[in-house]
């Protein structure tokens, strides 16, 4: 009987391989069979990367979270150029294989990568939270030797003031490749047309505004609610004019319930009456579309979205203006893309010379001549090529005193900065203040205060 | 005829590739992920056993777990019902016309073979105030209301958009598979009644119902576990908002473990997503399904 | 009698045609509109979604088409699940034979073992199947694609068939054991065949569910030459902002293939219904 068994198992075993050799082979086009020999396998590595098929070309990944080839995204665009140019200039020595996902796998795809033990050896991730995921258990290398080898540091604007948020206990994870500020763009025109001839810079001024941009018949205001950090962004500045600290938040410190926190929602709902009606519904594409389709006057968004504006309406460039949000007294919410090399990477030097092609001047003059961000380097750009709103865009980043990052991605965890970007998405849908802010106290009682 | 069907050589050799496969690429991982569920792990770092702790936040202290309850119930009672009635009414309909039948059943299975995300996106567009659906009443003086936003009620009104979108799309599933038993009747049995005096009404009381009961709670646990997981409308219509009020178990599940890195506590839900689903399926067999009916 | 008899026939006719065509324009506009918004650019589909677009933007289908590498990710798409069909309809109708038909004790328990893998959602066995295939080298390789596919369309299968199995007469089953039939023979030659519909409807299930599948193919691949239609379709959700317009051209020619396949498989379903005799 045993034997009866054992013979069963063994077919269906070998019916079973029979299953997967015959899945394997009917795609032998695209699969290299993983236990086959060595020739298959260069031979299909020649094909991924043509250029670069020799045996000595250390290959290395970089991992990204857009498509470079479909893209649209004027950045994305550059950092394909980025890729291209390497790729060409170390030709038989180096040679990098870009991974792509979308914004919406790319977390999950990279957290499989690394549990399974094949962390791609450069890897692009947002600072704050996001990051220290990735430096608390070893994942991403430090990087300070690198930049302070061979005068690196040194092109960067502010030198190792430009890694604040990088930074951990004095040593460097991640390498910034550009800056977003968020800043009031505005209609020009619509201004004019109100009435209104100096910027406000202030709290009331800001109001005065949008109740002269009203009375002229134009939607002062345009904002996505839909989409949670949109709102939030817009929440976190007021939070930071009325003085909120997310460090005495996070260490429990400081409360929720505390009236700075109550003013700056307050004031949240105060200016909402100025938003589109369908400030609830609309996502973020859509409320930027409101703005340079000029239905509304005024849009609160990151630098990013230059790009976006003057790519769909080119004739809205010239009437786009920009100014710093008001009553911040000088400090603007930053926002940058960062690269980080695994620690278990065997070609580190690869990584960082890949890593220097986009902080090279070619590619920081790309950033703002063409893609409308803050050039992190030093370096001189022809301001004339630039969009015209990354002038005023770097004007406001210049005269700022300091910066700070997105409320959702300052606080303690990524969990708590969605917490918040809901709890403010819930105060305009109609929740009162104290309740929303008694339900934020409470989550975080429940999950940083007594961890 | 017992022996030839008591055969265990032949019995083991049908189920042992299914076996095999799925303990090895499925059954294990679950257990796997059972026992992630008393683990803190971020899948970054080690999984450290933390016994009850996961489970015990998400009774106790996690406010989204009771609205994402909350939701799933509604959905699942809504979906299980709803796709009932609508699928059979379908099924009768179109197995008693003679002309178009072809048609109409392809256009009302077609959403089932779409990609529920792209699906998702374009209704999420079609309730976006500034683009669909609002822009079309404004035209006739209505003011439309916030399909996606609306918070008020105990079932918000976003619930019931989606789950009557989620029925448009998969209300074709049933329809089919009710169709595709209604064929296997012997045709006989509807001659004879019809010979009886039977209307057609009476031979679908009568006749129909009774011989596809198997396929009702096949349909119905069908329906069930699909709705306890069921994620990408939602995802892609609201991924969860506002402020979680549209979370069910399946998007708390993916927040938790893929926007939170919170994997342990993720696997927690998916037990508990298990057990739930396990339950009802036991619910509907139980009390729809009757033994082999012979014909 | 009988005149009386007919007349509501005729109008209830009529009201089912009316009921049945209303419901088919709920179903075919919605559609519609995913062709009609792939044929605009995004900045007119922002200030007037419902007007007629100015002129045609078919260049959206021809850039969707080279950029998003449409091509080789839907012959990988077709090739992943055509594989994962014929296997799993055979490995799972033959486990759903044993469970409904032949007699062992453990059947029932066999059947729930089975459905458990349908109540787990994806995402809670994808770190633990994707660190297993990866020390086993199958990411990034589609066959790494089409076993877990092949096994997460498992259940589904062998629930459906068990059901139709069990519904077929036990005579069948009697007689062939009379004529001395084997009980492979009787698998392949009697119950296969007259379980006709029940495959292409599970066929038809589990093929789509693969076909649109998105996490699984975006974690397991990362080879561009050996992206499925889905990871393709997403290459249009930018990090900032979304082509919607050119999103939508790709979504439509995704579409076309799923189409056919139903078309083969949904007129073999009526071809099933009307070989059992018109009803009622």
């Amino acid at each position: 009987m045993k034997k009866k068994v054992l013979s069963v198992l063994l077919s269906t075993a070998m019916i079973a391989s029979m299953l997967v050799g015959c899945g394997g082979g009917s795609d032998t086009p695209a699969a290299p069979a993983a236990d086959s020999g060595a020739s298959q396998d260069t031979a299909d590595s020649g094909e991924a990367a043509a250029p670069a098929a020799s045996g000595d070309v250390e290959e290395i990944t970089w991992m990204f979270w857009d498509d470079l080839n479909a893209t649209e995204d004027l950045i994305s665009i550059g950092y394909r150029e980025t890729v291209e140019r390497f790729n060409k200039d170390y030709e038989g020595q180096y040679h990098v294989n870009v991974v792509t996902t979308n914004l919406e796998e790319y977390y999950p795809k990279l957290n499989a990568l690394v549990a399974a033990g094949e962390t791609p050896d450069c890897f692009i991730v947002s600072p704050g939270p996001n990051l220290d995921v990735y430096v608390e258990p070893g994942v991403a290398a430090d990087l300070s030797s690198y930049l302070k080898a061979d005068g690196w540091m040194d092109t960067f604007n502010g030198g190792e003031g430009a890694f604040s948020q990088q930074t951990y206990d004095g040593k460097i994870y991640a390498v910034p490749l550009n800056i977003a500020a968020a800043c009031v763009f505005y209609n020009t025109e619509m201004f004019a047309n109100a009435g209104i001839t100096t910027m406000p810079t202030d709290w009331q001024g800001m109001l005065d505004a949008c109740e002269k941009l009203q009375a002229a018949g134009y939607t002062p205001l345009t904002i996505s609610a839909g989409t949670a950090w949109c709102l939030s962004m817009l929440a976190g500045y007021l939070c930071d004019s009325e003085g909120v600290d997310t460090a005495a938040l996070d260490a429990g410190t400081a409360s929720w319930l505390d009236s700075n926190v109550v003013n700056a929602t307050n004031k949240l709902v105060e200016i909402s009456q100025y938003f589109q009606p369908t400030a609830a519904g609309d996502t973020n594409d859509v409320a930027t579309a409101n703005f340079y389709n000029e239905e509304a006057a005024m849009l609160i968004q990151g630098s990013w979205a230059i790009a976006q504006i003057n790519g769909s309406n080119p004739d809205f460039e010239s009437k786009c203006g920009v100014f710093a949000f008001p009553g911040t007294d000088g400090r603007v919410i930053a926002k940058s893309d960062s690269l980080a090399m695994s620690a278990n990477t065997s070609h580190p030097d690869a990584v960082i010379a890949f890593m220097k092609y986009f902080t090279d001047d070619t590619a920081q003059k790309y950033t703002a001549e063409v893609g409308g961000k803050i050039p992190v380097t030093t370096v001189e750009y022809d301001a004339s090529k630039a969009p015209a709103q990354l002038a005023y865009v770097m004007d406001v980043f210049g005269n700022a005193k300091s910066t700070f990052g997105f409320y959702n991605e300052s606080l303690a965890t990524t969990e708590a900065g969605s917490t918040f970007d809901d709890t403010m998405v819930s105060i305009y849908l109609g929740t009162p203040v104290e309740d929303g802010l008694a339900s934020l106290e409470d989550w975080y009682k429940n999950n940083i205060w007594n961890k | 005829m017992d022996k030839f069907l008591r055969d265990k050589k032949a019995i083991i050799l049908f189920i042992a590739p299914a076996f095999l496969l799925f303990t090895l690429v499925l059954f294990i991982p679950i257990c796997q992920s059972i026992y992630y569920s008393f683990c803190d792990y971020n899948a970054l770092t080690k999984p450290v056993f933390i016994g009850l702790e996961n489970y015990k936040q998400l009774f106790t202290i996690d406010r989204t777990m009771k609205i994402a309850l909350k939701n799933s119930m509604f959905f699942l009672i809504f979906s299980v019902v709803t796709q009932l009635i609508a699928g059979l009414i379908l099924a009768a309909l179109l197995t008693n016309i003679k002309k178009g039948r072809d048609f109409f059943k392809n256009v009302y299975y077609l959403p089932c073979v779409l990609s529920s995300a792209a699906l998702g996106l374009l209704w999420m567009f079609i309730f976006t105030p500034k683009l669909g659906i609002n822009q079309v009443l404004a035209q006739f003086g209505i003011e439309g209301p916030l399909w996606l936003m609306d918070t008020k009620g105990y079932i918000i009104l976003p619930m019931w958009v989606i789950a009557s979108v989620a029925l448009w799309q998969y209300v074709g599933q049933s329809m089919m598979l009710y169709m595709a038993q209604i064929a296997g009747i012997n045709s006989s049995l509807y001659e004879a009644s019809y010979i009886d005096g039977c209307t057609r009404a009476q031979a679908f009381r009568y006749i129909t119902l009774p011989l596809i009961r198997p396929m009702v709670a096949t349909a119905m646990s069908l329906n069930a576990i699909g709705s306890l997981k069921f994620f990408d409308l939602i995802f892609n219509m609201t991924e969860g908002g506002p402020n979680h009020m549209t979370d069910v178990l399946a998007t708390h599940l993916y927040t938790q473990g893929f926007k939170f890195f919170k994997y342990g506590y993720a696997s927690a839900i998916g037990t508990v997503l298990l057990v739930l689903c396990l339950l009802v399926t036991f619910i509907i067999n139980k009390f729809v399904k009757v033994d082999n009916y012979e014909m | 009698m009988k005149k009386s008899g007919r007349k509501p026939t005729k109008l209830i006719t009529k009201i089912i045609y009316v009921f049945l065509s209303l419901l088919a324009v709920i179903y075919l506009l919605p559609l519609l509109w995913v062709i009609y918004v792939s044929l605009k650019d995004d900045k007119t589909l922002f200030v007037s979604p419902w007007a007629m677009p100015e002129h045609l933007m078919i260049e959206n289908y021809s850039f969707a088409w080279t950029a998003g590498r449409l091509g080789v990710a839907t012959l990988n798409s077709a090739l992943v699940c055509g594989i994962t069909l014929i296997l799993g309809l055979l490995v799972g109708s033959m486990a759903a034979f044993a469970i409904g038909r032949m007699r062992w004790k453990l059947s029932g328990a066999m059947m729930t073992y089975f459905l458990t893998g349908m109540m787990i959602p994806v995402h809670c066995i994808l770190i633990p199947v994707f660190t297993r295939f990866s020390k086993m080298h199958l990411t990034d390789n589609l066959v790494g694609l089409i076993l877990p596919y092949l096994t997460l369309s498992l259940p589904i299968t062998v629930f459906i068939m068990t059901g139709f199995f069990q519904s077929l007469p036990n005579e069948l089953f009697e007689s062939a054991c009379i004529d001395g039939c084997s009980i492979y023979k009787t698998f392949t030659h009697i119950a296969l065949p007259l379980s006709r519909t029940g495959l292409f409807v599970t066929g038809l299930m589990t093929f789509v569910a693969n076909w649109n599948e998105l996490l699984l193919a975006m974690v397991f691949i990362s080879d561009d030459s050996k992206k499925t239609l889905p990871v393709s379709l997403s290459k249009f959700v930018g990090p900032y902002n979304t082509n919607y317009s050119q999103m939508f051209a790709a979504i439509v020619i995704a579409i076309i293939p799923t189409i056919i396949v139903y078309c083969m498989f949904s007129n073999q379903i009526v071809d099933g219904l009307t070989a059992g005799a018109v009803k009622g």
